[in-house]
């Protein structure tokens, strides 16, 4: 046993793995770039940085996907790089430089876990307390109160996601009189009229079905759409289908209540509201090339209200979100049509560390490589 | 004696007879094209001389900044031809300025092109026959996407935007001249002569046109109605150039136009290129005769001359355009090659080899071709304007410089790797350990230099996304490329001091990490995904290849070499294991392998 500890503690510990697994992420980090190509960033992103297995890497050779990879090079420099490494002047850059990295791959296990991205757009003069994801779908059920409002129940992306095929998956809802059942679910798809020519192998409502269709390279461009049955406890069970984007939810009774399901970009509350003043965009003279667009936002908070200008590279930083100038249009706006302003919202715990760890890094590699450069040149030195 | 004043006075009226033909026949004065050259325009979202409109257009119509006249003809400067183009547009349209890389454009719009080379320069003259076929066929092939049209097509298509371009300026001054009032905010537009003559027109505009701006465009008109006198175009032409200048001085846009005109007409990378190659002459030289001084010294000069020419570039250009060194993809060529020879000059002072000084001369010479090439190929102004994202000194200075010194070394420790493992496949110097451990040395610390640029530059460009696009990694193209080389040079680093890689083999993975750079620096250019896809990319990927070829070609070459060198030692220490049986007289002491051994 003893053996087999030693063993693994070698190899943990080994410079000959920190090499392999540096030379696998050079490799994913190839082929992800590679890959992008046909199948866009996202999807790319997916199957080859947070993935643990990456099936069909090289024809159809697998390969560890990079998070099985950081983890285990993080294993492997806090054993290595930390605990095993001869402790001294000699080494004390290269310790410097490990802790650094560590930091640096912390913080993106971090964000892998706990960050939310999104956007928030806005006309002049319109204001939002809450961002929605750009890729990321929810199913929400609205139900209508005595008191006149609507009551939201959602249901997160990944419960969407994970209806595939006919039978898809059971959703209950304690406060809701019929449990929910996802199925079909597509991550691109357009509801078509079903013709009497052509047979399809998805259900049919009210003359029309949910037609699969590619998924575009641009992730955020695919609609998402998927069929729900809604089923009492007596049996008794409604079917409908709900798209991205259609105009109108779908419209339902059960028990003689009204209930409407859609399916929409996942929100988020932000702990403030953003008011868009202004909206500039300044393109270079005699060019239709914007050298610079900025928003003019009152960011209004219970006890307290403020004016800022967030532009590019002057992100708005509070209460633990990030707002970013990302992008404006309509693109296809005329001279004096009123513009949109999208700020690009990140709520990222760790979101300045890997400027610290930048810090911790390039003072490692200077107190290491400087100490080298001054023997090596004494040596030159002393030779001649 | 009076025979031969005779004689000289012949010579010397003969001379004054053809100094005076000649100006008699010359549409423009000299003076006039010096004005012009440093006559402030706006163009492209900035000021700039019209000497570096003229260049720019000229290379993009005819693939050369100043224009042939007939074989043996004198040179066209560029600004000359534009005042030919915009005042004498009938003497502009005989200028064979059109390149056509293939006749087999002019077939498909129906064009003779007899007693032509395959590739050669048309005028527009020439061209008028095929004028209305080639419009129609470049409207039909302009729905193709650019990646997809064939070589024809993509002529055509870039002919027919040649022959647009040429259009718009022929007969009239359709440049930015007019500059606002003084009192007008900064980066407010310049306009043209005909617009400010329209404004006058329209009621909205009109108020807001200065006195001058009228002024200027009834005198632009009026140097129009003098081209046939050089002299009167001279002086009207130094009168509003007066005016213009005066009004862009007090403005703060007209300060470094005459740098700028300096920079383009000293063409001082060209001059780098020729000086760079005499070093690197001078250098083979050295290297064939390693008692002679002479060589070496001369080399040393030359490339020292060369560095400095370069580095002289990228201060110039720093100062024009008040941005750190590095904005385009054009200036990573520039400042790769600067800091990648000033880098081998310094580790050549230090060593005192040879190798680096050899290295910076490769590298000087064939960096500045690429510069050179590169401008060719792009035919666009070398200082454009910069997108909202990039319109930051702090980020441009810290990461684009940190990332950019990072390919320099990689560059430069792909260069020593090679020279490594060609000289030991050839078996020079075979004998000299310390000539291998030297270089190997250099390489190293190199790849060490690198690396620290390159992870802390990596890693800055991370927070600049962060504070940009609102994430630090992105797993973009050009990301994914900065780490790749991060990686490939942690991976030597590591597997070095691991024992993994011994001296041939760190050779060979700095030869390899060559191409890692290159992937990084333009490969990914090519995918044309992503947020950086700035630079242009055609004509890059066959001089790309070509490297990765070359690069791989060395490193097999090497691990020929190495194998080689395995089976020669392995077979020496055979033999001497052999030795002692057949040399019994010879003391020995591993009595026991030598038996073994027999």
């Amino acid at each position: 046993m003893k053996a087999v500890l030693r063993g693994c503690w070698d190899v943990l510990t080994s410079l000959g793995l920190s090499c392999v697994l540096l030379i696998l992420l050079a490799l994913l980090t190839y082929l992800g770039t590679i890959d992008q190509v046909d199948h866009g960033l996202f999807d790319a992103q997916k199957k080859y940085f947070e993935s643990l297995i990456v099936w069909n890497a090289i024809g159809p050779i697998p390969l560890p996907g990079a998070y099985l990879v950081m983890l285990t090079l993080f294993v492997n420099i806090v054993l290595g790089g930390l605990v095993r490494i001869r402790k001294g002047w000699a080494t004390s850059g290269v310790i410097v430089v490990h802790c650094g990295i560590l930091l640096m791959l912390f913080a993106g296990l971090v964000k892998f876990y706990y960050s939310k991205e999104g956007h928030v757009t806005l006309y002049e003069g319109q204001s939002k307390s809450e961002f929605e994801s750009y890729y990321d779908w929810e199913l929400v059920v609205l139900e209508p109160t005595a008191k006149g409002t609507t009551l939201e129940h959602p249901l997160t992306p990944k419960a969407v996601e994970s209806a595939h095929g006919e039978q898809g998956r059971v959703f209950k809802d304690p406060t809701l009189p019929f449990e929910l059942q996802l199925s079909h679910y597509m991550r691109n798809c357009q509801p078509m009229p079903k013709g009497p020519m052509f047979e399809v192998n998805v259900p049919v409502v009210d003359g029309s079905f949910l037609s699969e269709m590619a998924l575009d390279k641009e992730a955020e461009q695919n609609v998402p759409g998927l069929y729900v049955t809604l089923r009492g406890s007596d049996g008794k069970s409604t079917q409908g289908m709900v798209w991205g984007e259609s105009r109108t939810p779908w419209m339902t009774e059960f028990g003689g209540k009204p209930y409407a399901l859609m399916l929409r970009r996942q929100k988020f509350p932000m702990p403030f509201e953003v008011r868009l003043d202004k909206f500039t965009k300044e393109d270079h003279p005699r060019m239709a090339m914007a050298k610079e667009f900025s928003s003019d936002v009152t960011v209004t908070q219970p006890g307290s209200t403020r004016s800022l200008k967030i532009s590019m590279n002057q992100p708005l930083r509070d209460k633990g979100l990030v707002l970013y100038q990302a992008s404006w249009g309509p693109s296809n706006a005329k001279p004096g049509d009123p513009l949109f302003s999208t700020l690009a919202v990140v709520s990222n715990p760790s979101d300045q560390w890997p400027l610290y760890s930048c810090l911790v890094i390039a003072l490692g590699m200077l107190l290491h490589f400087t100490r080298k450069l001054v023997r090596h040149v004494r040596l030159e030195g002393s030779k001649t | 004696m009076k025979l031969r004043i005779r004689i000289l006075t012949v010579i010397l009226a003969l001379c004054a007879f053809a100094l005076v033909t000649q100006a008699q026949t010359q549409l423009f004065s000299p003076r006039t094209v010096e004005i012009m050259e440093v006559l402030p325009i706006q163009d492209g979202g900035r000021i700039k001389p019209v000497s570096t409109y003229a260049d720019f257009t000229l290379l993009r119509l005819s693939g050369r900044k100043s224009l042939a006249q007939g074989e043996d003809g004198p040179k066209l400067r560029s600004t000359e031809w534009l005042l030919e183009l915009v005042y004498h547009p009938d003497v502009a349209d005989e200028q064979r300025v059109f390149i056509v890389s293939d006749d087999a454009a002019l077939d498909a719009i129906g064009l003779a092109h007899v007693d032509k080379r395959k590739r050669d320069r048309y005028s527009l003259h020439e061209l008028q026959p095929g004028i209305d076929k080639l419009f129609a066929k470049a409207t039909e092939y302009s729905r193709i996407e650019p990646k997809d049209r064939d070589s024809v097509q993509t002529q055509i298509v870039n002919l027919a935007e040649a022959v647009d371009m040429y259009g718009a300026l022929r007969g009239r001054m359709s440049l930015a001249v007019v500059p606002p009032d003084v009192s007008a905010p900064k980066d407010s537009e310049w306009l043209t002569p005909d617009e400010v003559a329209l404004r006058e027109t329209a009621p909205m505009f009109k108020d807001k046109l200065s006195a001058q701006q009228k002024q200027l465009s009834a005198g632009f008109a009026d140097l129009q109605r003098k081209s046939e006198d050089p002299g009167a175009f001279e002086q009207q032409l130094a009168a509003l150039s007066a005016q213009i200048v005066s009004t862009a001085e007090a403005r703060h846009e007209y300060g470094r136009i005459p740098l700028e005109r300096f920079y383009y007409s000293a063409d001082l990378l060209t001059k780098a290129q020729v000086i760079f190659i005499l070093a690197f002459l001078l250098m083979a030289f050295a290297w064939m005769m390693p008692r002679a001084k002479l060589p070496y010294r001369g080399a040393a000069l030359f490339a020292t001359a060369g560095v400095a020419l370069v580095i002289a570039s990228i201060v110039i250009r720093c100062v024009i355009r008040s941005r750190p060194p590095v904005s385009t993809l054009y200036e990573t060529v520039l400042f790769i090659t600067g800091v990648s020879t000033f880098v081998a000059l310094i580790a050549e002072r230090i060593t005192r080899q040879r190798l680096a000084l050899s290295a910076a001369a490769v590298l000087g010479m064939v960096g500045v071709f690429i510069a050179n090439g590169y401008e060719t190929l792009d035919k666009k102004d070398t200082m454009p304007s910069l997108v909202a994202v990039l319109d930051t000194n702090f980020w441009l200075a810290t990461h684009v410089t940190a990332v950019t010194v990072g390919y320099s070394a990689g560059m430069l420790a792909a260069m020593l790797g090679s020279f490594y493992l060609i000289a030991k496949a050839f078996g020079f110097r075979r004998d000299q350990r310390a000539f291998y451990s030297g270089l190997g040395r250099m390489i190293y610390g190199v790849l060490c230099f690198g690396v620290i640029f390159s992870t802390v530059g990596t890693i800055l460009g991370g927070i600049w996304a962060n504070d940009s696009w609102g994430r630090f990694w992105g797993w973009d193209p050009k990301e994914n490329g900065a780490l790749l080389i991060v990686l490939s040079q942690l991976v030597i680093l590591h597997a070095r001091m691991g024992g993994y890689l011994k001296e041939h083999g760190v050779a060979a993975a700095a030869a390899l990490g060559g191409t890692v750079v290159a992937f990084s620096w333009f490969g990914v250019n090519l995918l044309g995904v992503g947020l950086h896809s700035y630079g242009f990319t055609s004509g890059i990927r066959n001089a790309l290849w070509t490297y990765y070829g070359i690069q791989w070609a060395i490193v097999l070459l090497g691990t020929y070499g190495w194998w080689r060198d395995r089976i020669r030692a392995q077979a020496q220490s055979e033999a001497r294991r052999a030795m002692p049986s057949h040399a019994p007289a010879k003391p020995h002491t591993g009595g026991a392998a030598s038996g073994a051994a027999s």
